[in-house]
């Protein structure tokens, strides 16, 4: 009890100093929470990025060497991936879309994103039906000229009404609306909102061809990525001519897999960089504590008169390192959190907290390098012969 | 068996090297339980080493040193502390206390390296905090309390820890002579209840309060007191008190 005081005292009386001491530990706290919160907030806007745009996709990419010999694989993946890798795929759709504007009465948006979707496009693009129906697979097979707007054209062409049974006009062409999806990303223009879905095969019209050279296979968890990529390699082998075409596959996950490995390591470098503040810290509160044991020689020269053995003196310095570095982590931690959140709200508009793990492991990290650093001087401090310190003035 | 027992004691700075110093040269000096001993000499002349070596602040180079009977050069720091706490109170020129603790805690802070319960620690603080007539003061910091005042509060210290052994190294150095008078006159009442002090002076008048004085010159004892009259130097330094 004695020590504690003693301890609080000696750090209390002289605020300024101690403060300056704790701030390489406050700063070092501070940023190493900021920091591995910034990446986390990164990660989450990134994952929730992929996720709005749907997670698990194989793109399959084919390209004709000779257009006229091209056959009709969309309509081959569409078959197979809906019989043979019904397990494992839910859904097979073009990835295919382009810019148009779109206009309703008398009011027209510029560009909207208009995708050529098959009747699994909501399924693979994480779209969700509102009102009305989907696309089905009479509107691909008649080349009908029907669409589904997302939640941003569905409100700021229609005001708010009911867009379904009315014709909008797509590059130039009638379009029936059979449907709205729900707003999922914001509902703002640009967004993944700002589109509309119509048959694919109305890309003869649109777009002038009918090809479809990029398939999007939607696949049901994460871990059937490999199976698909494999049964889809040796059936493509064989449906494609080496002679006539070539195809490559690309599995969507693998870049946000390696965005977050990308932001793992990102986050051990910049908290070992951190880090590095925080030993900075440890070594002022050692200089500071050094000081403090030569202003305070007398004092321990007198406790080792009146019998306080070596321990007792060792236990004094320590525990002041350790309240030193500790109110200087509670600090850092209190900057931390207020820093995370308000930078997480400017940059990903997320509330953001340093992870708790990260933070007790901050805080512990900072009370060790208080201890650490406090042991040398805490030794000094014991090994004054009594002798020496009272004659000290 | 004599309280104090130093046999040809030596206590020797940069030994071997040319700036030798025998700051003990061979000392040897019987203190007995309740005696009133001043130990004078001018700076220099090893009187504090010689409070050192007997306040187990430090150890002889040579000879032996008897306290209780019991060796203690060869004891460990440890050991050197546990005897500092439980056999010496010491009062030392200038401030004594811990600034950060209040007064009564200072006079406790030595029974709490021996594990003494706080209750009583503080009782008995208390108590000797009456004794030397400072009680008023006891939650006051020792900055509050003048020289003189702060050191009654080490003889409260010394007395509350009922150590039987008071070493003061000139301990009316800072203070004029009335407020010295009274921290004399206190240690005399300490010294009637039976225990000995041993008192560090460079002040012959204060030197001239003690029952026996033994003055220091380069490391000798040149005189003590207890040679004069009836005993001859050898029976002094058997340590055999006369009527």
């Amino acid at each position: 009890m004695n020590s504690l005081r003693m301890a609080l005292d000696s750090i209390t009386e002289k605020k300024g100093r101690s403060f300056l001491t704790m701030l390489g530990i406050i700063i070092g706290v501070t940023a190493v929470l900021v920091l591995v919160a910034m990446v986390t907030g990164y990660n989450s806007d990134m994952t929730a990025y992929y996720e709005k745009m749907g997670v698990n996709k194989v793109t399959v990419q084919v390209s004709w060497y000779d257009a006229t010999r091209a056959s009709n694989v969309m309509g081959q993946l569409y078959e197979y991936g809906n019989n043979d890798l019904s397990d494992w795929v839910e859904g097979v759709t073009p990835d295919l879309s382009t810019s148009l504007p779109l206009q309703y009465g008398g009011t027209t948006i510029d560009s909207s994103t208009v995708y050529f979707g098959s009747d699994q496009f909501s399924t693979c693009y994480n779209y969700t039906l509102e009102s009305g129906r989907d696309i089905v697979t009479q509107d691909i097979e008649n080349r009908s000229l029907v669409c589904v707007l997302g939640s941003y054209l569905a409100d700021s062409l229609f005001q708010y009404s009911d867009p379904v049974g009315k014709t909008v006009t797509i590059g130039g062409y009638p379009f029936l609306v059979v449907g709205t999806y729900y707003q999922k990303d914001g509902g703002v223009e640009d967004s993944m909102d700002d589109a509309v879905v119509i048959p694919y095969s109305a890309n003869r019209e649109i777009l002038l061809s009918d090809q479809i050279n990029n398939i999007i296979l939607k696949v049901k968890t994460s871990n059937d990525m490999d199976t698909v990529i494999n049964k889809l390699t040796s059936y493509l082998n064989e449906t494609i001519d080496t002679a006539v075409g070539e195809y490559s596959l690309e599995d969507g996950n693998s870049a946000m897999t390696e965005s977050n490995d990308e932001m793992t390591s990102l986050s051990v470098v910049l908290g070992g960089i951190a880090s590095i503040a925080l030993l900075v810290g440890g070594i002022g509160i050692m200089n500071i504590m050094l000081v403090t044991v030569t202003e305070r020689t007398r004092e321990i020269g007198i406790k080792k008169s009146i019998g306080a053995p070596r321990g007792e003196i060792i236990g004094q310095f320590l525990l002041e390192a350790a309240i030193l570095s500790a109110m200087g982590g509670l600090i850092g931690i209190a900057l931390g959190y207020l820093l995370s959140a308000i930078l997480g709200k400017v940059m990903y508009d997320l509330i953001l907290f340093p992870n708790t793990l990260v933070t007790a492991g901050a805080f512990a990290f900072s009370v060790a390098i208080g201890m650490i650093f406090g042991i040398y001087p805490a030794l000094k401090a014991s090994n004054l012969q009594p002798v020496d310190a009272l004659r000290a003035d | 068996m004599s309280l104090i027992e130093l046999k040809d004691v030596y206590k020797i700075y940069n030994e071997g090297q040319e700036n030798q110093v025998n700051a003990l040269d061979g000392v040897t000096l019987t203190i007995n339980s309740g005696e009133f001993v001043a130990i004078i000499g001018t700076s220099g002349s090893g009187k504090s080493t010689m409070m050192n070596i007997l306040g187990c602040l430090d150890i002889s180079t040579r000879g032996e040193y008897l306290l209780d009977g019991n060796p203690v050069s060869q004891k460990s720091e440890r050991e050197l502390s546990e005897l500092r706490s439980r056999r010496i109170s010491f009062i030392i020129q200038g401030y004594n206390l811990i600034p950060s603790l209040k007064v009564w805690e200072n006079v406790a802070l030595p029974m709490t390296y021996q594990h003494i319960p706080l209750a009583e620690r503080k009782e008995r603080a208390l108590a000797a905090l009456e004794e030397v007539e400072i009680s008023s003061k006891a939650e006051n910091k020792p900055s509050q309390l003048s020289g003189g005042q702060q050191q009654r509060v080490a003889i409260a210290r010394a007395m509350a820890t009922r150590s039987p052994i008071l070493m003061a190294d000139e301990p009316t150095g800072a203070l004029d002579s009335k407020t010295g008078a009274q921290v004399l006159s206190l240690m005399r009442q300490l010294n009637a209840k039976g225990t000995t002090v041993i008192l560090i002076t460079h002040d012959n008048g204060i030197a001239a309060q003690a029952d026996r004085t033994i003055r220091v010159m380069d490391g000798h004892i040149v005189h003590d007191s207890l040679w004069d009259g009836i005993l001859v130097p050898a029976e002094a330094a058997a340590g055999v008190k006369g009527a």
